[in-house]
């Protein structure tokens, strides 16, 4: 497929409003068609009155846009259909650039600027945002501002379109596009949410958290009122012989990352650090939860170097503490499924790789296991409830290999010296050699090019300072970003509701008599998606239903669920 | 109400406007899209030794000798106590350095971590007579020529104690090199081949 295939280029800009948690409502559109020079300038009013998009999207016409998912979004609250092909440059813009620093960054201007082009100003831009925003009704010098300001930002696509055209990588670029279509049905769709629970949530808690801290910190005597005390805790520490990391100053580290790596070995710890996490991060007003009770956001698509969706840690349901996953819920008649890759990346590992004992041991279906077995210290009739722990360190030492991480970090995570940390690394090492090999043929890949690709082509170049282990985990982080991203195409181009992507899994929801075709439908596609991104060789992928009125229950949140519940109710029946 | 949000009311299955008519017909042909990630042969370079330390086995590390016979040699080396530093020396030149060089037996060694060394152990004079030191190092080479070991010093007795692992472990993959690669690595800037070499202008006080 070349860009002398297509009859028409549209390049498309719409101006829309977008409340937190709601749809897009579009104000204008304007559209430039460079083959024949045709141009069109449609109001909000006119938008609304047509069934189809007045400009061509089947399959001789390509669609370009700068972050398409927002145009794409308000063709689906118009109730257009989609356009078959998909350019959307700010993608193509951030392959091209992904690992370098720009100073501009990765908007429209930041692009027109790295090529060196003039643009509308900055603060244009921003006063006919919010003048988009706003809402209407509009004057109609402001209409005329509006469609104009539109039509600017049109003519730096088309600008920008011209200047790619010769680097841009057909038709994986189009692939890419097709993302943009799935990720704008996502976002329309969005995440079922118990409103009512929300609600009640928002309104007290701030009673709640008093509460809270209370009753979880009574085991601990760590806060003073709503305030973490560091003494406190390192008292407290003491007092349990828990040893903790700290800076050279001698100071705690008292990173979340920290607490969660010291809850694992100690869960004694868990409820504490996420009271902690709780206070401290979570303001539920963030939470972007439309009218209809759907949590919306913008997914972030391509924000990470490796390709993956980065959406907002607080406007996301998936962002925030575990526990607050719980306010997930189907609507009645209606079920949810949380569909995911087992092992996703290590089976990626395995397969790209494609080392012999390692793709034993994800065959087997408990590759954590298999390898201890494997390296020897496991009896080959082992089982998980007879080999628990052993398995546990195993699973700590493949899972710390996939994120590059080194013999102490490993050590620290299972709790045990550097010694046994290093040890495990070396079994590793001698258990999958053909992996090994590969891995660092990866790194000396991307450091002899200066870039390292996934399977479609999703590039990350490497600056003056490039960080091997970031390297080494890069084929596994952004083939399972493809692997993801095809699946999300593939799901709702077959109809699949899809609420969410989330990592390594999808959130589905469809009515209660038809949960099972859907999900049967949402594994098929993963495992074909799996199939294209490996070669032919497919992942696994388990399931968790949840049918209404139940909820969503992440297990390590359900406690925390079960506590603010507790308080909430006693709060409801007074004092 | 707009045409999807109707659609989305619905109790329907599909999550947006379009209800894809073409379903599971596949728009790209992906096999010709995927790119390889076959990067060792991208690359087409494989791990260069270039460091091979002269030293004896660390106490805490198992390791194993070469079995193989063209892997060790009975030679002469010069071990400077200064710079703690050993050197091997061209035969032609023992005669003239007979004061300062010791008869050793070169062997490949390689831990489990797969890092080679050569590890030189003296050879009984021309009398027969051997220290325990170095006997026991000589008993520990040979017990490694045939499964792992790990060797540390012991004051009190004078002589090496040798452990033997409880565990199987497996054999090592030693590196396809041959023992003269190996020497040339390890005694890169290390080989006195005439006598006007560095070392023995200063041992014997011409420098």
């Amino acid at each position: 497929m070349k860009l002398d295939d297509f009859l028409e280029i549209w390049c498309v800009d719409f101006e829309f409003g977008a409340p937190p948690g709601e749809r897009p409502q579009s104000v204008c559109v304007v559209a430039h068609e460079l083959r024949s020079g045709k141009r069109l300038r449609l109001w909000q009013d006119e938008l609304q009155r047509l069934e189809m998009p007045p400009y061509g999207i089947d399959g001789r016409c390509l669609f370009v846009a700068y972050y398409a998912s927002a145009e794409l979004g308000c063709h689906l609250s118009l109730g257009w259909p989609l356009p078959v092909h998909i350019l959307d440059l700010y993608v193509e813009f951030r392959n091209l650039t992904n690992g370098q620093k720009l100073l501009c960054g990765r908007s429209l201007l930041g692009a027109l600027a790295y090529y060196g082009f003039p643009s509308v100003g900055v603060d244009e831009k921003e006063e006919m945002r919010a003048l988009a925003l706003r809402g209407g009704p509009w004057t109609e010098p402001e209409q005329a501002a509006l469609l104009d300001y539109c039509e600017t930002d049109v003519r730096a696509v088309a600008t920008l379109y011209r200047h790619m055209e010769p680097t841009l990588d057909l038709p994986r670029a189009l692939l890419r596009g097709r993302y943009m279509a799935a990720a704008a049905r996502i976002e329309s769709v969005g995440v079922p949410i118990d409103l009512k629970s929300l609600s009640l949530l928002r309104e007290h808690w701030i009673g709640i958290q008093d509460d809270l801290v209370t009753i979880v910190d009574a085991e601990y005597r760590v806060y003073e009122g709503r305030s973490f005390r560091r003494a406190n805790f390192e008292r407290w520490l003491g007092e349990h012989n828990i040893p903790w990391p700290r800076y050279a100053s001698g100071e705690l580290i008292l990173k979340e990352e920290t607490f969660r790596d010291i809850a694992r070995q100690y869960p004694v710890l868990e409820p504490l650090r996420q009271l902690r996490a709780s206070l401290s991060q979570l303001r539920l007003s963030d939470l972007s939860v439309g009218s209809d009770g759907r949590n919306r956001c913008l997914l972030s698509v391509f924000s990470a170097k490796t390709g993956r969706n980065q959406p907002s840690t607080s406007h996301f349901i998936f962002g925030p503490a575990a526990w607050l996953r719980s306010l997930i819920r189907p609507r009645p008649g209606f079920g949810v499924a949380y569909v995911d890759w087992s092992q996703q990346e290590f089976g990626i590992a395995a397969y790209l790789s494609r080392d012999p004992a390692m793709v034993e041991a994800y065959e087997s279906g408990d590759p954590y296991l298999t390898f201890a077995v494997q390296a020897g210290a496991a009896p080959s009739d082992a089982i998980k409830a007879s080999h628990g722990p052993v398995r546990e360190q195993f699973k700590a030492c493949a899972l710390a290999v996939q994120y590059g991480m080194g013999a102490e970090a490993l050590a620290a995570r299972i709790g045990q010296p550097k010694v046994y940390g290093r040890e495990l690394l070396r079994l590793h090492r001698q258990t999958y050699p053909r992996f090994w090999s590969w891995s660092d043929a990866a790194v000396q890949f991307a450091l002899m090019t200066g870039r390292i690709h996934t399977v479609f082509g999703w590039t990350v170049h490497i600056g003056p300072d490039p960080n091997p282990r970031s390297l080494r985990n890069f084929p596994m982080q952004a083939n399972g970003a493809e692997m993801l991203r095809l699946a999300c195409c593939l799901a709702t181009e077959r109809g699949i509701a899809v609420c969410a992507p989330i990592h390594d899994a999808l959130l589905i929801e469809t009515p209660l008599d038809r949960l099972d075709e859907a999900v049967a439908t949402t594994q098929q596609v993963m495992d074909e998606a799996s199939a294209a991104v490996l070669g032919g060789s497919r992942l696994r992928s388990e399931l968790k239903l949840v049918r209404y009125p139940e909820r969503y229950v992440d297990e390590r949140g359900a406690v925390m669920w079960s506590t603010v519940w507790n308080i909430l109710n006693k709060i409801k029946q007074g004092p | 109400m707009k045409q999807a949000e109707k659609q989305f009311a619905d109790e329907t299955l599909v999550s947006s406007s379009q209800a894809p008519s073409d379903v599971g017909k596949e728009p790209f042909d992906l096999a010709k899209l995927r790119l390889s990630q076959d990067f060792e042969t991208a690359v087409g370079s494989s791990k260069v030794l270039t460091t091979i330390p002269v030293r004896k086995p660390d106490p805490q590390a198992w390791f194993r000798v070469h079995p193989d016979d063209a892997f060790r040699m009975e030679t002469a080396v010069l071990e400077h106590r200064e710079d703690r530093e050993i050197y091997l020396v061209e035969r032609s030149l023992w005669n003239d350095l007979q004061s300062e060089i010791v008869p050793k037996v070169l062997y490949t060694t390689i831990t489990r971590q797969g890092n080679l060394s050569i590890w030189s152990v003296r050879m009984p004079a021309s009398d027969g007579r051997l220290d325990n030191w170095n006997r026991s190092a000589q008993q520990a080479a040979r017990e490694a020529m045939k499964g792992w070991v790990r060797m540390a010093s012991n004051r009190d007795l004078g002589a090496y104690d040798l452990f033997v692992p409880k565990a199987h472990f497996p054999d090592p993959n030693w590196p396809s090199m041959t023992f003269e690669e190996i020497l040339r690595i390890a005694f890169r800037d290390h080989f006195i081949q005439d006598m006007d070499h560095l070392v023995i202008k200063k041992l014997q006080g011409r420098q």
